[in-house]
């Protein structure tokens, strides 16, 4: 029968792939920019923003950290990893302990720091990062994968692609990606029709195709 | 006046004091790590906490458990006896045991589930009961009978792996009994009963106080933790709504909601956590409900009254454990004990739990207890009376002082064919000194409970 999962659980795996990717990627564009800010292009952190449609605002490197963690804008990682941690909290009893308490530790991290009782610098976004680590390790650790690993790794891989193709425009490395999400895909619902991704698809036909894929997967939660 | 278990709480002290009480912060951080919360609304917000929880284990010896053990199982089987025959034969009320006004006044009772037998007649799965002991007489006393949907167990569970990981020397060094067959004893209750299909637990939803606890027994027993609208109903059969659409049939819910929000089209049309048409399945005999609606009735304080006779009538037998002193304002007799001796007696009120709803008579100024007077006369039924019972301090390690706190134990029940008693069980104690109130939407906090072997 393979593993049973509901509508829900079955989303908030995949949107906690999905926000945990986002987090680690933005963070290491932040530390890129971070390093540029401190002595070669001030505005490096406002060009990357720039990137996904968002205008930011510090005074200078370090400030850029702060906002980048707990600004007043849609990609604000701390709402991000608010997400995160509901999405697993919903999905708790198909998720590895150690991960799940792992993930619990990370938004801890966020909310002292948004409490100020942690200093957002260099070294948290380390520690930060860090933590993401162990939890893509501990979520893998298995010998076997089932329905809950599938999910969790097609909100990873979908949102590799959205960030790289928004990001840096990277078609062809969004289109090595395709493959595996093709492959995920099919696992995930071996009797689905699918149209195979094209590459000679343009970027906007390529993101509207994988951000709705999730959706051909699971049935309507009414 | 504190319990001491005499040698076994000594072993429990060697061992403590040569401890590193640094360590003790560690199971703070597990429950914080992963979110062994029990969750409160507070003025209209949700708050996610986890519960206090007190280092210092209550133990209790194996040879004291033992008479637990056959005390608590023989009321769970004559419980479970009642609740069919009050749904069926009516023996009990016909042969004028138990008033037939009684049963009928309680709130819990489901005329609509009359006739109706469950899935191999059982209809007590999983009970939690609620016990003190006495300071008078060195006895555990029953308070309580929980046989809808008791929750906590999963408390001591989570916390008892931690303990082992956090101080092994315990474990290593003493007797004591492992608690981990919790789990199987539910699985197998579940499979017990199962009509055809898979296992699920129905849980109201991430908001509800004990989501942790519905999620980790989904886990711990391999079901399926679902919600109201993951399920559906169809030619009087449950099945699981898988996320490709398939629909795979369910043979056995643990239900963690009350009877009223199980079925909107059967209970109350207004609930949006239940499922619709769950009690026509449940009616028709194609899924087992854990536990059975209509089970109310036996948690309803004033038939708790009436629970050493139903071990009498249904088992032949004499109860092993007993009721606290309890008096039923409803009888003309004990209303005037009532009324004379209200000052020194504790008045619950039949239809609350969770502690609310106690009202303890020494607390009481005159013209409180000469209003409760007036509102037990109008409604004898909705009251019971108790001597008020000293019952044991534990000690607590609070703020870094060992002191005394008043404990009770909820002792686990899980019945298939016949009951099995968790050798564990939820120790609650009250956060402050003198307070008789230890329920955890009170405030109150947990300790492990150990049963233990002298070596």
């Amino acid at each position: 029968m393979g593993q049973l999962l509901t509508t829900n659980v079955a989303t908030n795996l995949y949107w906690f792939g999905r926000y945990l990717e986002r987090i680690e990627a933005m963070l290491i564009e932040v530390q890129r920019s971070f390093d540029e800010i401190i002595d070669v292009d001030r505005d490096a952190g406002k060009k990357l923003y720039k990137k996904i449609w968002i205008d930011i605002d510090y005074t200078d490197s370090s400030d850029f950290l702060k906002v980048a963690i707990l600004g007043d804008h849609n990609a604000n990682l701390f709402d991000l990893m608010s997400y995160a941690r509901e999405n697993i909290i919903i999905s708790r009893n198909q998720i590895d302990t150690e991960a799940f308490g792992a993930v619990i530790e990370l938004h801890e991290l966020f909310e002292k720091a948004s409490k100020n009782s942690l200093i957002i610098d260099f070294r948290f976004i380390d520690k930060v990062l860090s933590l993401i680590s162990e939890i893509w390790g501990k979520l893998t650790r298995k010998q076997t994968r089932n329905a809950s690993d599938y999910f969790i790794s097609l909100g990873k891989y979908v949102e590799k692609v959205d960030f790289h193709l928004r990001v840096d425009k990277d078609k062809d490395f969004a289109l090595v990606l395709m493959d595996e999400i093709d492959k995920i895909v099919t696992r995930l619902a071996p009797n689905a029709k699918f149209q195979p991704h094209n590459v000679n698809e343009d970027v906007n036909t390529i993101l509207n195709s994988i951000n709705s894929k999730i959706y051909k997967i699971v049935a309507k939660d009414k | 006046m504190l319990e001491n278990s005499g040698e076994l709480n000594s072993r429990f002290w060697n061992i403590f004091s040569n401890q590193d009480r640094q360590k003790i912060d560690e199971f703070k951080k597990y429950m914080d790590k992963f979110a062994v919360n029990f969750n409160l609304y507070k003025d209209g917000n949700f708050i996610e906490r986890s519960l206090p929880f007190d280092v210092i284990p209550r133990i209790i010896s194996s040879k004291e458990f033992d008479i637990l053990d056959r005390g608590l199982s023989q009321r769970i089987k004559a419980l479970n006896s009642f609740l069919e025959d009050l749904y069926t034969d009516k023996k009990i009320v016909k042969e004028g045991i138990i008033p037939e006004e009684f049963i009928y006044q309680a709130k819990g009772y489901l005329k609509e589930l009359v006739g109706f037998s469950p899935s191999k007649k059982v209809r007590t799965h999983i009970n939690g009961i609620d016990l003190v002991k006495d300071t008078a007489t060195d006895e555990w006393i029953i308070l309580e009978d929980n046989l809808r949907v008791p929750s906590g167990a999963s408390y001591p569970l989570s916390i008892r792996d931690t303990y082992r990981k956090i101080y092994p020397e315990f474990f290593e060094q003493l007797k004591i009994e492992p608690i981990k067959q919790y789990a199987t004893y539910l699985r197998e209750a579940m499979d017990y009963v199962n009509c055809g299909g898979i296992n699920v637990v129905l849980t109201p939803g991430r908001f509800n106080s004990a989501y942790y606890e519905h999620s980790y027994l989904a886990k711990e027993i391999g079901a399926e933790l679902v919600r109201a609208h993951e399920l559906v109903v169809e030619e009087k059969k449950l099945f699981f709504k898988n996320y490709d659409g398939r629909l795979i049939r369910v043979g056995a819910v643990y239900r963690r909601l009350d009877d009223e929000f199980l079925d909107p089209e059967f209970f109350n049309p207004e609930s949006l956590i239940g499922v619709p048409g769950i009690m026509s399945a449940y009616l028709a005999g194609n899924v087992a409900l854990m536990n059975a609606p209509g089970n109310g009735v036996a948690d309803d304080k004033g038939i708790y009254y009436f629970v050493p006779q139903m071990i009498k009538y249904y088992l032949n037998e004499e109860p092993i454990l007993k009721n606290a002193p309890t008096y039923l304002p409803y009888f003309e007799k004990d209303r005037e004990y009532v009324f004379e001796n209200m000052h020194k007696l504790v008045i619950k009120d039949v239809a609350e739990a969770g502690g609310y709803g106690v009202m303890f008579g020494n607390n009481m100024s005159q013209l409180q207890l000469d209003d409760l007077k007036l509102i037990i006369q109008k409604d004898p039924r909705r009251f019971i009376a108790q001597e008020l019972i000293e019952f044991y301090d534990e000690e607590c390690l609070i703020k870094g002082e060992i002191v005394p706190r008043k404990a009770d134990f909820r002792a686990y029940v899980v019945m298939a064919k016949e009951p099995k008693v968790w050798k564990c069980g939820l120790t609650r104690f009250a956060m402050e000194a003198g307070n008789y109130l230890v329920n955890s939407s009170q405030g109150g906090g947990f300790k492990d409970t150990w049963v233990m072997e002298i070596n």
